[in-house]
């Protein structure tokens, strides 16, 4: 080659202007660190609680499960005797995890358990980002505190030993219930700024306040969840702390202003009422009105749940409780799942007559709106109309679909959302005359101390007194008050029950009484222990 | 794009030489006069040689007259010229027969010899015939290693590509689309009709040029173009198809179902009948094309009308597209612009009718006037619902009644100037720009009990509104360098920088509860009353940043004495999506080829090369914002506003990166080609939302880099010319390709995924994912037979007396549970034949694939007998079990899926009406695509699901539509579209 022996090159030297190797990512439709603005004064639909920083905390309440499928409620209630759900032929099977939670065969990777505890611990961290933000003030800084130390009751009541965190990001060995406990107790007796629990309580010097604002933790409900905190300490702590919850319910009884809802001073208007039947009344007392839709300002709420079709969803019971076609009955906006039903047993605990039988549970043959039968076309029995029967022919595989008596005490309203509007007590004046009752009882060792105190209650129902009492019926007194309230398990735990056999449930091991630690979640933080048993 | 400044500084030496007599001239190709840049002359018995420039020019020194000149261009029939008086010698060269491809690579081209990755080129030609309408779909089966699969054949159905087998975990598996050199092209602005040819890059060392976006494999798209000094030429394709239900889901007839103990409802109605119709297809494309000395240009049409087999669903396309291509400044700058707007409306239809037409009481009327009781049919609509059911819908309520529609637009162009700065150097700037929106709408109305809350007294009716758009930017600088280094032996070099910024909008809104059955209120949503009710209004909006992708790149090639070849090529590439710490990567590439017969001599074979290659590529992940911590916010009902944390940030997330070697032997003689293909390609961080201890951090989820697999697969490709005659050719060709994945690492050493879902059988996962071990095992009990009472027991593998095979149960060290099949197959393969004669030709291409199975998700719910089901109508194929009144996900539902299509069989007549003025070129042509099915599979189609979309119950959406899950093959669900057989009529002619 003579020609063009050789040709060298000098390659391309490219100069950019900075903004061309820019890559910055301006995230526009996210939101990736945090916004803070306070109530604007806006009308809302109905009273609601007023905002203030700790919105995102409470509002993690409604999150973490305490009134939809899923997850804490759901293994609270399902697991008691008290509901259940059974497989209907090819519906609500789903891999056997609502029958495991009936009958205590539950593993670690139970889905529910799983959720119960993500939810849980997603909602104490927005309390630990607002407390490390160190922008509150003593009041919202208590309030904080004390929603933790009632997070972490929970964990605590499911799950037994767990780690507190309590600075967002900063990792904390797993440990035992007692220590829990422990936590749990300092943190809400320094909110009420006491040192004990003592005869001669006073709580005037609690940075929270007094005043019935029922969607925040006042002093009332910050003594309401450590009375149940010490109720439970025997099973918790290891160690019997009755009477630091009698003197505890006793404050709030005394000084707290709340009164016992019942027929006579406790009246607000029927929004389930359907116009064609008669039957149906104009207005929900006593009772039925502590749980209705329009709760929100219901005199016997200490500390509650604020939920909201709109604003507020969570609340998802007439979806999860009712047959599909129980949707005519109340006009739903969307179809129900015909999911959880009663233990025929715990529903024929209560008498004829029990005005909390009345308003707990939907029995019978259904009517609609306008007075017609409710229909199943794909009745499983030889009758169309839809009736509930308390009487549930088996828990699986085939659970008729209109067997059970279905849980109702947060009682449906007309034209409901899949969302409901009632609100849900964490702690309501009946459930601290049952602590005060139980823990005097107990703390006596007579339960005939427990008299006057579910009496009161008994009354209201419309149900006889009670001359004498003794363990098992109190716990079934305190059943059929608290049921549906997300408490029964834990109750047959401190009553040594909860292994028992019933309805379709042999009896089970002591270890399941914790569930086991989310086999998710072992392997995600590498330093969790797995409970006994599992 | 903001503005950049290029400057490239080039400095050239050159040593003249002492000659005695210099040859100059032009190399062109016979056929079109296009010019061949890099043809070899040299001068035979000497040393001296040089190659022709980007003209096609050469210019040597010879020794004197009597010299012979040696043309020769790869692919092309070489040629000798003996040197005469004159000093000018221009040759035109002929293709040759086999290897006369020119291959897109990224950013240039190259003859089919040269290539040492794996690369399959697809010419027009070679396309599957009939009225296809998806790009993709014209390879479905063509190249090995490449699965085209769309389950069903929805006509708005997404195709789901993939090479090579499961490319990532968590991100884009897509393949990267390049229209005419445009990275990123939507292959939905391009019609079937306007593509030339297809390049797919297969393996890590082609496409790692392409970066950070290749290792999904690369399309490369060249659409057709119109030719220099060409008449202008005015061509017509039309087709006319018509599709039919090939194969349902078979259900019990009424009879047989009143006898199974179903409730009966008196009439007697075959619901998929009902639902299903005869489609109907009309393709009518124009195209005119023809150029003078300079330009070049085609200009085309194309009409798409597709009616589907089910009832409302279909589509409306139109598509224009210019290509024109011009030469300025003495040819030294050349312009190629193009640019094409697609207008798609789209009917989606309803697939959920043919779900609800499976499983519908086959005894139910269609109209409520036939109801056995008493029934409101006003309420919805005339039509017959059986209410209070779980998921149950009257299926021709859903399709008469709803609407689900959009209309898509494309609008894009680019221009390419290139320009020769020296015989051996030129410039290519690119710029181009997409703009894509769609806007879509639903309306359920008021007497829909199907998502139109027609039971629900308070709130009835319901619209939706969707409103997208996206825009993308490209540009791109890059130079090419050739270089002579003497006797038959050259250099080429290409560097460059690249810029594309995408930017992506979405608004929608739903409202509902309209007045009345009078309007389709969609139009008038004025009327709605959630105007007047908090909460009920849906909304929702998003924008993305400006997700930008920045490269710089440059590759070598050397051809060595026309045997040896070497490629190898870098790419620096950055994306806004990755974490602040590790958003560069570096993607290097490296291929050798040898043509072995160069030296061995083998007269029976033109060429015998084997090559090796190796390459790395990355994936970016299809979301933004992954790096970047996020918040919910917690609208409070009075005004204030506070925000939780709902997953973490992460400023080390990286590139998902794949690293693959592919050794490749390619053997070609006059009538037989072969190409073997081996690989092994390893991908690494895949980027995945991985758990997250709930209880320190609060969320329980963050983007992680984790996880890894290894492939290792072959492809083999046969092709021979059977016949060769002067009236009869019949040529045949093959292709296999086989493939196994093994995790090697992930978030979690040992899951299952892949949810059953409801009724009844949520929390039934089907899909093991273990690490060591393959992807796509169907895992789950054997089934034993019915018990007593007509629930399915188990087989108690481990023999430990116990039967453990709850769902739930599937990963316990005890559970009798086992592989009951896997998702992936074992070999694909596709065989084409062509046979011409006399102006005849017959196009048969046969497909298929074995060693996978499917869970038949339909039986799994619906054949057992289940008494609390009996007003839902039994699926009941041959495999159904008599006694068997439960529902449980085992073995018996699990299917091998082995099956052998005749996908197309194509008869067409070819007249070249030479003497007729007005026409010529006449070709009719008959297509039937998928005329014989060869399958055990009962369910409606046999072909692999190569990810899961999940179940969708009770009227709802499948939750993972846009975001399937690779890890979950081999599930067969409840929202396919039915299987079709398509005849269609051709006809193309040019005026």
């Amino acid at each position: 080659m003579k020609n063009l022996k050789n040709l060298i090159l000098l390659f391309g030297i490219a100069m950019f202007m900075a903004s061309c190797t820019d890559l910055e990512e301006n995230l526009t439709g996210d939101v990736t660190s945090d916004i803070t603005i306070p109530s604007t004064g806006a009308s809302a639909p109905e009273p609601v609680p007023t905002s203030g920083p700790l919105d995102a905390a409470y509002g993690q309440l409604r999150g973490a499960g305490t009134a939809n499928h899923g997850s804490y409620y759901s293994l609270q209630e399902l697991s008691s005797d008290e509901m259940l759900i059974g497989a209907k032929g090819g519906d609500w099977f789903d891999g056997g995890i609502l029958i495991e939670l009936h009958r205590h065969t539950y593993t670690p990777g139970h889905a529910f358990v799983n959720n119960a505890w993500t939810g849980t611990y997603g909602a104490i961290n927005t309390v630990n980002e607002l407390l490390a933000g160190g922008t509150l003030d003593a009041d919202n800084e208590a309030q904080a505190k004390v929603l933790r130390a009632y997070l972490y009751m929970r964990l605590m009541d499911l799950y037994g030993n767990v780690k507190i965190i309590t600075e967002p990001g900063q990792n904390s060995p797993q440990v035992s219930s007692s220590e829990v406990f422990d936590f749990c107790e300092a943190e809400i007796l320094s909110a009420l700024g006491v040192s004990e629990i003592a005869s001669g309580l006073d709580v005037g010097g609690s940075a929270l306040g007094a005043d019935p604002t029922q969607f925040k933790v006042n002093r009332f409900g910050a003594l309401g969840i450590l009375a149940k905190l010490y109720l439970n300490a025997e099973v918790w702590k290891g160690a019997a702390m009755y009477d630091k919850a009698a003197i505890a319910s006793q404050y709030i009884i005394d000084n707290g202003g709340y009164t016992l809802c019942d027929d006579a001073s406790c009246s607000v208007q029927n929004l389930g009422k359907r116009a064609g039947v008669d039957s149906d009344p104009d207005n929900l007392t006593g009772y039925a009105a502590v749980f209705a839709p329009n709760n929100y300002d219901n005199p016997e709420h200490i500390f509650s749940v604020y939920y909201n079709e709109a604003a507020a969803g969570g609340m998802n019971f007439s979806q999860m409780n009712l047959h599909y076609s129980s949707q005519f009955t109340w006009n739903f906006d969307a179809q129900p799942w015909n999911g959880y039903s009663t233990v025929e047993d715990f529903y024929n605990s209560y008498e004829d007559g029990d005005a909390r039988k009345t308003n707990n549970f939907i029995v019978g043959p259904q009517l609609d709106f306008s007075g017609s039968a409710v229909l199943d076309y794909a009745s499983d029995d030889d009758d169309i109309q839809l009736n509930y029967t308390p009487a549930i022919n088996e828990l699986e595989p085939n659970h008729r679909r209109e067997a059970g008596a279905r849980p109702a005490k947060f009682s449906f309203k007309q034209f409901g959302r899949p969302d409901m509007d009632n609100d849900y007590p964490i702690i309501r004046l009946g459930q601290v005359h049952l602590i005060h009752a139980e823990a005097v009882a107990r703390d006596a060792g007579d339960w005939n101390q427990a008299l006057t105190d579910v009496n009161m209650l008994r009354m209201r129902a419309g149900v006889s007194p009670y001359t004498s009492i003794d363990a098992d019926e109190f716990l079934a007194e305190r059943g059929r008050e608290m049921f549906q309230e997300g408490s029964r398990r834990t109750d047959l735990i401190r009553f040594g029950k909860f292994n028992d056999a019933w309805w379709e449930k042999p009896a089970s091991m002591p270890f399941v009484n914790i569930f086991p630690i989310p086999q998710e979640q072992i392997t995600a933080a590498g330093d969790l222990t797995q409970n006994p048993g599992y | 794009m903001k503005s950049v400044v290029l400057m490239t500084v080039f400095a050239l030496i050159t040593t003249v030489s002492f000659a005695q007599r210099t040859i100059s001239g032009t190399v062109t190709d016979a056929e079109n006069g296009d010019p061949l840049i890099g043809a070899t002359v040299v001068v035979k018995g000497a040393s001296q040689g040089t190659i022709t420039d980007f003209d096609g020019k050469y210019s040597l020194d010879v020794p004197g007259e009597g010299a012979v000149l040696e043309f020769s261009y790869t692919g092309y029939s070489a040629k000798t010229m003996t040197v005469g008086a004159d000093n000018t010698i221009d040759i035109a060269l002929s293709a040759g027969t086999l290897l006369d491809e020119v291959v897109v690579v990224g950013y240039g081209s190259q003859s089919q010899k040269e290539i040492t990755s794996a690369v399959t080129s697809v010419s027009a030609e070679e396309f599957n015939k009939g009225p296809i309408s998806d790009p993709a779909q014209l390879l479905q089966g063509k190249v090995a290693g490449l699965q085209v699969y769309n389950r069903g054949g929805d006509p708005n159905g997404n195709t789901t590509i993939r090479l090579r087998g499961i490319s990532t975990i968590g991100s884009n598996a897509a393949p990267l689309v390049v229209v005419d050199g445009i990275i990123g092209a939507s292959l939905d602005n391009v019609d079937p009709n306007d593509i030339e040819s297809m390049d797919i890059l297969k393996d890590g060392s082609a496409a790692a040029i392409y970066g950070s976006r290749g290792s999904s494999g690369v399309i490369l798209i060249t659409t057709k173009k119109g030719s220099k000094n060409q008449k202008p030429t005015l061509s017509y394709n039309g087709q006319l198809g018509t599709a039919t239900p090939v194969n349902g889901i078979d259900v019990m007839t009424a009879d047989e179902f009143v006898a199974a103990g179903g409730t009966d409802l008196g009439s007697n109605t075959n619901w998929l009948d009902e639902v299903t119709r005869t489609g109907v297809t009309n393709v009518h494309s124009l195209a005119l094309s023809g150029g003078s000395a300079g330009t070049s240009y085609r200009v085309s049409g194309n009409l798409r009308d597709v009616k589907g087999i089910l009832k409302n669903s279909g589509f409306t396309q139109f598509n224009t597209r210019v290509n024109i291509n011009t030469r300025a400044f003495n040819d030294k700058l050349k312009v190629d612009f193009n640019s094409s707007f697609t207008d798609k409306k789209q009917d989606f239809g309803f697939n959920e009718a043919l779900r609800y037409a499976v499983l519908y009481n086959p005894t139910a009327p269609v109209m409520g006037a036939d109801s056995p009781f008493p029934f409101a049919s006003e309420q919805f609509g005339g039509f017959f619902e059986s209410l209070g059911l779980f998921d149950s819908f009257n299926p021709v309520s859903i399709v008469e009644q709803n609407r689900r529609d959009g209309t898509r637009r494309e609008f894009n162009f680019g221009a390419n100037f290139g320009y020769n700065i020296l015989d051996n150097l030129t410039a290519n700037v690119r710029i181009s720009r997409e703009r894509k929106t769609f806007s879509g709408e639903e309306y359920y109305p008021v007497t829909s009990l199907f998502r139109g809350g027609a039971t629900s007294p308070s709130r009835k009716g319901q619209a939706n509104f969707y409103d997208e758009e996206a825009n993308t930017q490209l540009f791109e600088a890059y130079g090419t360098y050739l270089a002579d280094l003497g006797s038959s032996t050259s250099l080429t070099f290409t560097a460059g920088y690249s810029y594309q910024q995408n930017n992506f909008e979405n608004k929608f809104f739903s409202l509902g509860d309209f007045p009345n059955d009078s309007l389709d209120w969609s139009n008038q949503i004025s009327a709605s009353q959630d105007l007047n009710n908090a909460g009920l209004i849906g909304a929702g909006s998003s924008s993305t940043p400006d997700e930008k992708i920045i490269a710089f790149f440059g590759r070598a090639n050397a051809t060595i004495n026309n045997a040896i070849f070497l490629n190898a090529s870098v790419r620096r590439e950055g994306s806004t999506k990755l974490g602040a710490n590790n958003r560069w990567g570096i993607f290097p590439a490296f291929g050798v080829g040898v043509d072995l017969n160069e030296y061995l001599n083998i007269d029976a074979l033109d060429l015998f090369k084997v090559r090796l290659g190796y390459g790395v590529t990355g994936s970016l992940p299809t979301q933004n914002g992954l790096s970047q911590p996020l918040r919910s916010v917690v609208n409070a009902a009075d005004g204030g506003v506070t925000t939780a944390l709902i997953r973490g940030g992460n400023e080390d997330l990286k590139w998902e990166q794949k690293a693959e070697t592919n050794l490749g032997v390619e053997v070609a003689s006059d009538r037989f080609g072969a190409t073997l293909d081996l690989y092994n390609r390893n991908i690494k961080d895949f980027i995945l939302e991985v758990l997250v201890d709930a209880s320190v951090e609060g969320f329980d989820r963050q983007f992680q880099n984790a996880g890894s697999l290894t492939t290792r697969g072959a492809e083999l490709s046969l092709d021979y010319d059977v016949v060769e005659g002067d009236n009869f050719n019949y040529n045949t060709g093959i292709v296999l390709s086989t493939y196994s994945t093994t995790l090697d690492d992930f978030v979690d050493s040992l899951n299952v995924r892949g949810n059953l879902g409801a009724p009844g059988q949520n929390g039934t996962n089907m899909l093991l994912v273990k690490v060591g071990e393959e992807i796509g095992q169907i895992w789950g009990p054997v089934y034993a037979g019915p018990d007593a009472e007509g629930n399915p027991t188990f087989e108690d593998l481990n023999g430990d007396g116990t039967v453990i095979a709850a769902a739930d149960k599937a990963l316990d060290p005890d559970a009798d549970f086992q592989v009951l099949g896997s998702g992936i197959p074992t070999l694909e393969f596709g065989w084409s034949n062509q046979l011409d004669f006399n102006g005849w030709s017959v196009n048969a291409f046969f497909r298929g694939a074995v060693g996978h199975s499917l869970v038949n998700t339909y039986r799994a719910f619906y054949e057992p007998i289940v008494a609390t089901q009996s007003s839902y109508n039994f699926v009941n194929t041959e495999l159904a079990e008599p006694g068997l009144t439960n529902a449980r996900f085992s073995s018996l539902y699990v299917e091998k899926a082995n099956y052998l299509k005749l996908d197309n069989l194509t008869i067409a007549r070819s007249f070249p009406l030479k003497d007729v003025n007005a026409i010529s070129n006449l070709n009719i042509s008959l297509t039937g695509r998928n005329l014989l099915v060869l399958t055990n599979y009962t369910g409606t189609d046999p072909e692999p699901s190569l990810s899961d979309v999940g179940d969708a119950g009770n009227g709802s959406v499948p939750g993972a539509v846009d975001n399937p899950d690779p890890l979950v093959p081999g599930i067969d669900r409840r929202n396919n579209y039915f299987a079709s057989r398509v005849i269609t009529l051709g006809v193309s002619f040019d005026f």
